[in-house]
């Protein structure tokens, strides 16, 4: 087993495993500091902050030979008796050099800088460099240059680590980005005509360890430090990307993507990165509507919990369609409300939204073409209750059918949504024109929403505690956020209640529940670690 | 209706008439000189209602007396209902009764005496009371059982430690009060107030120049008993949050507000009868019952005069002169300190009453050197032994 | 708490003699001190009829005002870190990216709630351009909630309105060079 020094603690290795310094550094608790290494990236050892004294121990004698020079610590491979300095003096005042060069030029604009509280050039200055700035230059600029419809780039502060570079090269591989000029002249820029416009753009920006790169999305709205991050998972496609939610008076102000190196690695897409936005549309469903013969009215909820199971047991035929949208614990309780209502109700999977084809990157990301996150779970809690997979293509049909003999199919039909882009046209609607009880769940209004007995506001993906199933197979889950808006219960909240539950909402045991009768989710029974569940053998074999 | 119950009846008016606007107007002196010594200007903007006159805020009283009354008379749900009504009720009933036997003047000239009374009017409520001094003291031992209903009724451990600390302070200084009563009594040959006043005023000698341990430890222990500071600890505001009070607001506060003031009052009105010659002033005020118009009002004037001058120099600067003492400095300064002086004092004038040094109420020099002797004597002795300065605090084990 | 607790510093009490013993000087002392403040000059001001004077204006803690640059133009920049300085949280900042070219961003909207704020002067501490002042100007009052709530346009024109007799601090302090 190799054996690795890294400030005289012993590090084991695994046979397998080749490591560079900082990340065998990092598993003895030793942070070294860096600007251009990163682990999704190829290593280029230009920004010379990584500095660290390396040496060899003789496999017999035990004799440390230390080189004369220090070398980067992301270029160093650790092998067996390689030995890693990074406390010397020496090391120390090679860091407090570099500092002292990169802030040169530097305008130091933090005040205004958006990556101010969360920028490796504050950090580490104020870790390992000088106390005191020896030139007495002050050329500071900070010109601004867009460099995409999304990110724009402030010159000056750039500390050329390559970065950025190297991510449109060998990630998104489209090489928008390239380095300009020469020494110190250097500068990233795009060629003209051809922008940062490829859809991992936004990855820059949190490349970016210094703030140069700017998203203009939450360009100057928030400062880092008033940002709570959560947990959370993307709802834009069937990847299901770990997310942070970054949030602040319940209000999402940027999503970043979270390492998950099963799912999406260190990377998001930008569809997903400003999927956020429908959160917080104005046009949202608020509170619960009835619908009387004069128009509607609004219900309380408690009432609402009430009423609805109510009037659901009295229809002989009823039918529930559950969207890809839904989390697996959510499917899972509507489930058996509406078979416990009617034990005969008969349970469809809600259309699945595709767009175009998947699209993959050179880095191994993938943009799925279906645009929901949990279509694998929705049917796996089905196919426990059905024993087969009922289609939205097969509900429309049977509806149209019976519209032919002037009646309708079904004497109740609950539509669980919670859709993003609009899913519904007018001619879908009109089929369900003839159901005399029609419960709808939405997001926002749609042709559905106005045909609706009652119509329920739902919560959207940040606002929810719960679980998806991504296209890998891979079960996430997820806490809220953010709060619902003022009005709105969240799904898993409403059926927890109808179910006759008392209380909040408790995910945790629902999922626990699911996965202790549904035998596609059993590998969900205990506890959910923060990059998910693989659930491949056990749907497989069920589906 | 007798001429008799006519008087008395205006002379009750006058009296609690009298008392009340005193009290009142006490109180804004009080918060004027408070001011003064912490170098503020004090209520000085309350003057006529409705108008710009301000009078330096001579109106003070008459708002604080409406504001206790509007305000919002509240019981606490946790509270004996009738004890803690009953508690200001008794306090401030036994304050204003103990004032039926203090004079306010000496006697009215004969001739304002009406047709089928006998004698001079006296200005006291109830003249010729033979036990006035121990109905005096019977009634201000009554205030203690208000207090401790006030703080036992309020159910709440500040009320609680309050009347507490309240009812084992006014039982040990009655002790030394009563010892320095019995002293002058002694010397005096009766209890009667106007006999007091009247055997200083004919041997022109106060009481204050014969026995001024006695007078010392009198003034002690009427702070104490009238609870004023340094000797506040049943009500202090730093430690118990007001004390029995703590609960009480409205009227039912009010009442225990005046009763406090109406018993320093009290003791100013004892200090000066009892020590410094009543109504009596060298060259101004004549010494027998036989008076005109003029030296009546001058001998009610010159009460008054010296009961302020005591309330405002006694009673009102030493409350910002000097630190409140700890409860158990408190306790050890009655017992080991003010007690055994007391009886000194007692015994000395008993001894010299005995052998003759004081003849009707008058003290022959040698008497008054022996008794400022033994005074001294005694002051130096009690401050030689230190008997209050012991070292109360726990012990430590020894390790 | 035993008397033996390691925590507890026992303090001895200082030693008497026989004249502090016997009480008299003490008494004589308290009452002194008593009496001098009874005659001394008052301190109080009484206020609606007589101005207080505040010697200092440059560092008195009243209102706030947003110093404008020479332009005219506010000078904040909306870092922020006056609203993150606050411990009351009555500092509320929109910012946006300016209209002028020379500058990258500027608040679009900056509300300081009079009523929430408790004077500390940390804004000022915390502005990196001076942006932000308190001024000497204390008696503030309002008859309603909103009106308390002060904006961006209320804050300049305090600035306006007490340019005269309190300079900008930065200005203050070249000016004494």
């Amino acid at each position: 087993m190799p054996q690795v020094i890294v400030d005289g603690q012993t590090v084991e290795l695994e046979d397998h495993e080749r490591l560079n310094g900082i990340e065998v550094a990092r598993r003895v608790g030793v942070e070294i500091p860096h600007y251009c290494w990163h682990p999704g990236l190829s290593v280029v050892a230009s920004c010379r902050m990584c500095l660290v004294e390396t040496g060899t121990r003789h496999p017999q004698t035990g004799e440390i030979q230390i080189l004369p020079k220090l070398v980067p610590a992301c270029q160093t491979p650790a092998r067996d008796g390689t030995v890693f300095i990074t406390n010397s003096e020496k090391v120390k005042h090679s860091r407090a050099l570099v500092e002292e060069a990169l802030l040169w030029n530097h305008p130091v604009d933090c005040p205004i800088c958006d990556k101010a509280g969360e920028c490796q050039l504050q950090d580490y200055y104020f870790e390992h460099g000088q106390p005191q700035r020896r030139a007495d230059i002050r050329p500071f600029t900070s010109r601004r240059r867009d460099v995409g419809p999304t990110v724009t780039l402030f010159v000056d502060r750039c500390v050329m680590c390559s970065r950025c570079v190297r991510f449109c090269r060998e990630v998104a591989g489209t090489s928008e980005l390239m380095v300009v000029q020469r020494g110190s002249h250097e500068e990233i820029d795009v060629f003209p005509g051809y922008p940062l416009a490829n859809k991992l753009a936004g990855n820059v920006v949190d490349l970016c360890p210094v703030g140069a790169l700017g998203d203009k999305d939450f360009l100057y709205r928030q400062r880092v430090w008033f940002l709570r991050r959560h947990e959370g998972v993307c709802a834009g496609c069937a990847t299901g990307c770990s997310l942070w939610i970054e949030e602040n008076q319940q209000r999402i102000w940027r999503l970043k993507p979270r390492t998950n190196p099963h799912v999406n690695k260190w990377w998001i897409c930008d569809d997903g990165r400003y999927s956020y936005h429908h959160v917080h549309r104005e046009d949202r469903l608020l509170g619960v509507r009835r619908r009387v013969p004069e128009g509607s009215k609004l219900v309380e909820w408690n009432a609402a919990v009430e009423a609805i199971p109510a009037e659901l047991a009295g229809a002989q035929r009823l039918a529930g369609v559950f969207s890809p949208h839904l989390t697996v614990e959510e499917a899972w309780l509507l489930a058996t409300l509406l078979r416990r209502q009617n034990p005969q109700a008969k349970l469809f999977l809600g259309p699945v939204p595709r767009s175009g084809q998947d699209e993959k990157f050179p880095g191994g990301f993938t943009i799925r073409a279906e645009k929901c996150p949990n279509r694998l779970g929705v049917e796996a809690v089905l196919w426990h209750f059905m024993g087969c997979l009922c289609t939205w293509e097969e509900l429309l049909e049977e509806l149209a059918t019976a519209a032919g003999n002037g009646t309708s199919a079904y004497d109740a039909v609950l539509v669980a949504g919670g859709y993003i882009q609009p899913w519904m046209d007018e001619g879908a609607a009109a089929r369900f024109a003839h159901v005399p009880l029609l419960v709808v769940q939405d997001l926002f209004p749609s042709p559905l929403a106005e045909a609706a007995t009652w119509l329920l506001p739902a919560a959207a993906f940040a606002e929810r505690d719960g679980s998806y199933v991504n296209a890998q197979y891979r079960l996430q889950s997820f806490c809220w956020a953010v709060r619902p808006p003022v009005g709105v219960w969240s799904q898993g909240q409403l059926y927890w209640r109808m179910l006759g539950r008392s209380g909040l909402f408790d995910a945790r045991a629902a999922l626990r529940e699911a996965a202790r009768d549904v035998s596609a989710l059993s590998a969900a029974i205990g506890d959910i670690p923060p990059l998910g569940i693989d659930l491949r053998t056990n749907l497989l074999a069920a589906t | 209706m007798s001429p008799e119950l006519v008087v008395a009846l205006v002379k009750i008016g006058l009296l609690i008439f009298g008392l009340m606007t005193g009290a009142a107007y006490l109180v804004l002196l009080e918060r004027w000189i408070a001011a003064w010594v912490q170098d503020r200007k004090g209520p000085n903007r309350v003057g006529i209602p409705l108008s710009r006159i301000r009078l330096f805020g001579l109106g003070q009283p008459l708002a604080d007396g409406l504001k206790f009354i509007f305000k919002e008379e509240y019981t606490p749900r946790h509270v004996d209902r009738l004890l803690f009504t009953l508690a200001p009720l008794s306090i401030l009933v036994a304050a204003l009764a103990a004032f039926a036997v203090i004079p306010f003047g000496s006697v009215l000239p004969a001739s304002a005496t009406p047709e089928g009374m006998r004698g001079p009017i006296e200005l006291v409520v109830a003249p010729g009371v033979d036990v006035g001094l121990l109905y005096v003291f019977a009634l201000s031992s009554v205030a203690v059982y208000g207090v401790i209903l006030g703080g036992w009724a309020s159910n709440n451990k500040y009320s609680f430690l309050g009347a507490l600390r309240s009812s084992a302070q006014l039982v040990a200084y009655e002790l030394p009060l009563g010892a320095a009563l019995v002293a002058v009594v002694l010397a005096t040959g009766s209890l009667r107030l106007d006999q007091i006043i009247a055997q200083q005023a004919a041997s022109g000698v106060w009481n204050v120049l014969v026995q001024p341990l006695g007078f010392v430890v009198f003034v002690t222990a009427s702070f104490a008993e009238s609870a004023r500071l340094p000797f506040d600890l049943p009500e202090c505001e730093q430690e118990l949050v007001g004390g029995y009070h703590t609960e009480y607001s409205g009227v039912r506060l009010l009442m225990f507000l005046v009763a406090e003031f109406l018993h320093m009052v009290m003791a100013a009105v004892l200090i000066v009868v009892l020590y410094l010659g009543g109504w009596h002033f060298w060259g101004l005020t004549g010494s027998t019952n036989e008076v005109g118009w003029g030296t009546a009002l001058v001998r009610v004037l010159v009460l008054g005069g010296k009961t302020l001058m005591v309330i405002v120099f006694l009673f009102m600067l030493a409350r910002w002169s000097w630190p409140r003492f700890r409860f158990d400095q408190l306790m050890a300064l009655a017992w080991k300190v003010m007690l055994p002086l007391g009886l000194t004092n007692l015994v000395a004038v008993a001894a010299v009453v005995e052998w003759g040094g004081i003849r009707a109420g008058k003290p022959s020099l040698a008497a008054v050197l022996v008794l400022w002797g033994i005074g001294a004597t005694g002051w130096l002795a009690a401050g030689w032994a230190a008997p209050s300065a012991a070292d109360n605090r726990p012990r430590l084990e020894p390790s | 708490m035993k008397p033996n607790d390691p925590d507890i510093y026992w303090v001895e009490p200082p030693r008497l003699g026989l004249a502090e013993k016997l009480y008299l000087p003490l008494v004589v002392d308290g009452m002194r001190t008593t009496l001098r403040h009874l005659v001394s000059p008052k301190v109080t001001v009484s206020f609606p009829e007589e101005r207080p004077r505040i010697d200092n204006p440059l560092i008195y803690r009243g209102v706030h005002r947003l110093n404008r640059d020479e332009q005219g133009r506010v000078k904040c920049v909306a870092c922020f870190l006056c609203a993150t300085a606050c411990p009351a949280h009555c500092i509320d900042i929109v910012g946006a990216e300016s209209p002028w070219p020379d500058r990258e961003k500027y608040p679009e909207s900056f509300t300081i709630d009079e009523l929430r704020c408790i004077f500390c002067g940390m804004c000022e501490e915390a502005c990196p351009v001076d942006a932000i002042e308190l001024t000497s100007l204390f008696d503030l009052t309002g008859r309603s909630r909103e009106e308390m709530i002060f904006d961006k346009e209320k804050l300049l024109s305090i600035y306006d309105m007490t340019k005269d007799a309190e300079p900008m601090r930065t200005a203050a302090q070249e000016a004494e060079r």
